[in-house]
């Protein structure tokens, strides 16, 4: 929480400047908007008054006119540079916060920074990112409430000092009215945060279990239950905006009291000066409501820094680095990854995936017995591992981008032959070069434009540009077909012989499972004897 | 990850039949002009020299607040309408999506609670705002024109520029301020594309590269953004000055006309009681306008929901899973399936013909399909060619069949154990799922918990190991008296003895039921009627 909070706060100190002048500003029109209309309510008063006595002659109508149409501007300018400036540095703020997100994000701990799903990231960043941003640009309204008190609170003491003591009573039981009520909201808004997160829970539960519930026909059950929960966060913001709507109905009575109360206070000193009062209250009035509005929206803004805090963990503390990238695994011995080819094999489900997460720190295991040079895998902090092992992951992920983009992420430095290289030890040469835009052809998101077995092979490529001693290859031939299968494990045999790295590939498929010379499974991690390859022959049952 | 497409037209809002306008709110909001308009009077008639005119002032002022306080409840329940009808029916499109690009769990709560949520702010505020904006200036209008029909002819006369400079600056703003907003949902793109690809960039060390990138990113939309709102407020602009500039109109006008200064002749005879009538309640002629651009922002969040919802909603439905009374014959001919991800088929031109009360089991390596047949049945894999037949007739694409099925990793939802067995039959007496829990092999799990059947089992499965959540699936299976059973690798991981025991109880429930078991098992393939290898 501190994280973000300092952060923020640091960032709203550095927009001071822009701050400031939005606040001027906004006092400006705040001052401005309760005069104007107090003047007009005096000058028109006062002219008519003038005119019954027959002395319009006598009346100095230029100055209270030619103020009218000046305050007319003021307010204009004033009001559209106050938002400018709330804006601008609301932005320039938020231009910052939000690339810290990001570091804070990759930055916590894998078990955190991987269960967050890209919508709730989304969520976080549009919603929360957005919340705070309003809350900088409304900023400015606290000035503005102020302005029109003390503007408002002025004018009618000119009239009548026991006006003014009752203008300022009122405001000042607006203010206290709505802290009153922001204490209820606070409580609301506590509780549909609570709700909307029950709601994502159960969603996220039963449309996970939608197969098992389809297949037993208990859809309309699940369904049932999410209105229900559905049903409790609306009751959550029935409360919210229950307390939300007191505040609007305190703003209202206020602004009518203080009316007729000035009016009938300043009444003694003449009714042209008892408009001005009147008037002038109501529109003072009128010009706290923005900042009574920004109190309520507090708790929202509140929340939402709260969850971005939460997104800010401490730094973890620094861990040993190993000797060597020699690869020790139990009942196996040490590898040097020159040379080396080790398949990791075994039945669904029995932790091939989690062993290899382990390796590059995606996720924690104890991996009993597998060491790094002189120290065990458990200890060794994650960005060590990842200079170690270049991974090419099981699902094939790519980033958003160009296939240029995609490879850079393993070597921001490579140079243009060795991204040709590396597409054509994974079979993918070809296929880049007959695209629109060759390497700066869009691939969509994760890839889209591509087919199953391109995106595979494009996350191949990636992993061997990098300079890792080991590549960590997790079903590196799945979804693609026989022959291009067999044309990329000829290519990785003739670039491991090269490069000098060592394999490790998860597989099920045994074009890859051949190549290698060790074998082991991941729940006992020994070698296991790859015996005679079980070819997958598929024996075609009668059809009557 | 849900792409975020920005709304083309304004005008054209895809939004159609997702929200639903509440007419309640906007004639409380035009309820609140006409208070306005007796609050003015009051204070008018209190001008004038009558004071007791401002009891009509007070009552005017205890009605809006009045009204502000029902207005909120109003909205608040509108946009509750709106949201509960769409969270519904996102839901149902989620449960009912086909085996063809389904998206992932995730992206479907995201925009079944975030994107839905948009749509309230859009129902709470902005269409009642919009109902009222025409008849609020009206009736603010009418009731000055009644007083002073000069002063209401100066407040439609600005309203003419007015118009015009909306028209302009609102046309220019509205275009930039679309575009920022596809600037802005780019950038959350990226931002979520990165957080998703968050494995890959973490293993290649690229973090602090891809942070770079989202602040250059989030440094080029706030600089384009500002050149918008510079734009885009010339039209709040012009509200603001069109305003400010009918009151002081209004002041002027009505003051020289007290006074007798007019240059020419008025049509009408100004008492200081209807001139400040005029001028208390000029104010009102702008504020509903005011009303609806504050609450503009609601409509492009909504509309971003919006077509983020409609290629959701209008996803095909597939058909009602097919309900067999007896154990059915199952043919498959030629069928091939192929994920819409994978280049190369699953299965490929599958043939195998199961008789009524038969127990088949297939066996073959990791990946040659076994599981993929299994789920083609229960309309969770797409069948690209071919045709499977259900009894006599053929199940229609995207379709399942209703049949007792235990998966590979049953998936477990907060309750008891019980109720975790019992979704496979509701109904079920007790006793029965006692002893289905029973024949599953659950008995030890179960005396080792406190409560037994009724221990509470939480999201992740409240600590049952890998092989009990398996036998909770079977536990369903046997629960379920559906004439097709399914089973996936269900003595996987189980000791000799533990097996053992399975393979008995998957014996007796393979009994007088059509059964497909999917098994490395030796021992458990040596009890079907025939072991088909694939």
């Amino acid at each position: 929480m501190s994280g973000f909070a300092d952060l923020l706060a640091a960032e709203i100190r550095r927009e001071r400047a822009g701050l400031l002048r939005a606040a001027l500003l906004a006092a400006a029109v705040a001052a401005a908007t309760a005069m104007l209309l107090g003047l007009s309510g005096w000058f028109i008063t006062a002219a008519g008054a003038a005119g019954l006595a027959g002395a319009a002659a006598g009346f100095n109508y230029l100055l209270p006119s030619a103020t009218i149409r000046l305050l007319a501007i003021v307010r204009t300018g004033a009001r559209y540079g106050e938002r400018l400036a709330g804006h601008a540095a609301a932005f320039a703020v938020l231009a910052q916060v939000r690339p810290a997100l990001y570091r804070a994000i990759a930055g916590s701990p894998p078990a955190a920074a991987l269960a967050l799903t890209s919508g709730e990231a989304s969520a976080r960043l549009v919603q929360d990112v957005g919340a705070i941003e309003m809350a900088i640009a409304r900023r400015p309204a606290r000035a503005g409430a102020a302005a029109a008190i003390a503007a408002g609170g002025l004018l009618i003491l000119s009239v009548r000092p026991v006006a003014a003591l009752l203008f300022l009573l009122l405001a000042g039981m607006a203010v206290g009215l709505t802290g009153w009520s922001c204490r209820r909201l606070d409580e609301a808004g506590q509780e549909v945060q609570r709700r909307q997160g029950a709601l994502r829970e159960l969603l996220g539960l039963q449309l996970a279990a939608a197969p098992e519930l389809r297949c037993y026909r208990m859809e309309d059950a699940a369904i049932a239950r999410i209105a229900a929960a559905d049903a409790a966060l609306a009751d959550a913001r029935r409360r919210q905006a229950a307390a939300g709507g007191a505040i609007e109905a305190i703003g209202a009575l206020a602004t009518g009291a203080a009316a007729v109360g000035v009016f009938l206070l300043a009444m003694p000193a003449g009714t042209a000066l008892a408009a001005l009062g009147a008037l002038t209250a109501a529109a003072a009035m009128d010009g706290i409501m923005p900042a009574l509005r920004e109190r309520a929206a507090r708790s929202a803004t509140r929340e939402a820094a709260a969850r971005l805090g939460a997104l800010f963990m401490p730094d973890p503390p620094p861990f040993p680095k190993p000797r060597s990238a020699a690869l020790t695994l139990p009942g196996v011995g040490t590898l040097v990854p020159a040379g080396a080819r080790i398949a990791i094999t075994g039945a669904t489900g029995t932790g091939k995936t989690s062993l290899v997460e382990a390796m590059i720190g995606l996720r924690h295991h104890d991996a009993p017995g597998i060491r790094l040079g002189d120290m065990p895998l458990a200890a060794l902090p994650a960005a060590t591992l990842r200079a170690i092992f270049a991974w090419a992951p099981q699902d094939a992920q790519l980033l958003a981008g160009t296939v240029r983009d995609n490879l850079l992420l393993a070597d921001p430095d490579a140079a243009e032959r060795a991204l040709w290289d590396a597409l054509d030890a994974a079979c993918l040469a070809g296929v880049v070069r007959a695209l629109p835009h060759g390497l700066d052809s869009w691939i969509g998101e994760n890839g889209e434009q591509l087919s199953g077995g391109e995106r595979r092979r494009l996350s191949l490529a990636r992993a061997y540009l990098s300079r890792a001693p080991w590549l960590l290859l997790d079903e590196p031939t799945e979804a693609l077909d026989a022959p291009t299968e067999r044309a990329v494990v000829e290519r990785l045999t003739q670039r491991l012989a090269r490069t000098g790295q060592g394999l490790i590939a998860v597989t099920h498929r045994d074009a890859v499972a051949v190549l290698c010379t060790v074998h082991v499974s991941p729940a006992t991690c020994r070698a296991i004897d790859p015996g005679t390859p079980h070819r997958a022959v598929r024996v075609l049952a009668p059809v009557d | 990850m849900t792409p975020i497409a920005a709304p083309r037209r304004p005008g054209r809002a895809p939004l159609g039949d997702l929200a639903r306008p509440s007419r309640a709110a906007a004639a409380l909001m035009v309820g609140d002009t006409v208070a306005a308009i007796g609050f003015a009077g009051g204070l008018a008639g209190a001008v004038s020299g009558a004071a007791w005119w401002l009891t009509l002032a007070l009552a005017a002022a205890a009605a809006r607040a009045g009204i502000a306080w029902v207005l909120s409840g109003c909205a608040a329940a509108a946009g509750r309408g709106t949201v509960a009808a769409a969270r519904i029916r996102i839901v149902r499109a989620a449960f009912h999506a086909g085996p063809e690009a389904r998206p992932t769990s995730s992206a479907w709560v995201g925009t079944a609670v975030d994107d839905v949520d948009a749509l309230d702010g859009y129902a709470a505020r902005f269409l009642p705002a919009r109902g009222a904006a025409v008849i609020g200036p009206l009736a603010v209008l009418t009731a000055i024109a009644f007083a002073s029909p000069v002063s209401a002819a100066i407040l439609f006369a600005t309203l003419i520029p007015f118009v015009a400079a909306m028209a302009l600056a609102g046309g220019a703003a509205a275009d930039r301020s679309r575009r920022q907003f596809v600037a802005l949902a780019r950038l959350s793109s990226l931002f979520a594309d990165r957080v998703r690809a968050l494995p890959v960039v973490l293993a290649f060390r690229a973090e602090e590269r891809e942070a770079a990138r989202i602040g250059t990113a989030s440094q080029d939309l706030a600089s384009r953004t500002m050149a918008v709102l510079r734009v885009a407020f010339l039209s709040s602009g012009a509200l603001e000055f069109f305003a400010a500039l009918s009151v002081a109109l209004v002041a002027v006008y009505c003051g020289f006309a007290l006074l007798g200064l007019l240059p020419v002749a008025i049509p009408e005879r100004l008492t200081l009681g209807r001139a400040f009538f005029a001028l208390a309640l000029a104010p009102e002629f702008y504020a509903p306008m005011r009303r609806l651009a504050a609450a503009y922002h609601e409509r492009q969040a909504a509309e971003t929901a919006a077509a983020r919802l409609r290629p959701m909603l209008d996803r095909p439905v597939p058909p009602a899973p097919v309900v067999v009374r007896h154990p059915p014959r199952l043919v498959f001919d030629r069928v091939t399936i192929r994920y819409p991800d994978a280049d190369r088929a699953a299965v490929a031109d599958f043939c195998l013909t199961v008789m009524p009360g038969e127990t088949v089991a297939l066996v073959g390596a990791s990946g040659s399909g076994k599981s993929s047949l299994l789920r083609t049945l229960l309309g969770l894999a797409p069948v690209r060619a071919g045709a499977i037949f259900v009894g006599e007739a053929r199940l229609p694409p995207g379709a399942g069949v209703a049949a007792a099925w235990a998966g590979q990793d049953p998936l477990l939802l907060p309750g008891t154990i019980a109720e975790a067995i019992a979704i496979a039959d509701p109904a079920a007496p007790r006793e029965r799922i006692a002893a289905a829990a029973a024949a599953a092999g659950l008995e030890a799990a179960l005396s080792r918990r406190p409560g037994g059947l009724d221990a509470p089992l939480d999201a992740r499965g409240g600590g049952l190991s890998g092989g009990e959540r398996r036998r909770i699936g079977i536990a369903r299976a046997l629960l379920n008296d559906a004439p097709l059973l399914l089973l996936d690798e269900p003595t996987a991981h189980l000791d000799t003895a533990a097996e053992e025991e399975m393979i008995h109880a998957i014996a007796v429930a393979c009994a007088g039921r059509t059964a497909l078991i999917a098994t490395h098992s030796s021992r458990l393939a040596a009890i079907a009627d025939r072991v088909v290898r694939l």
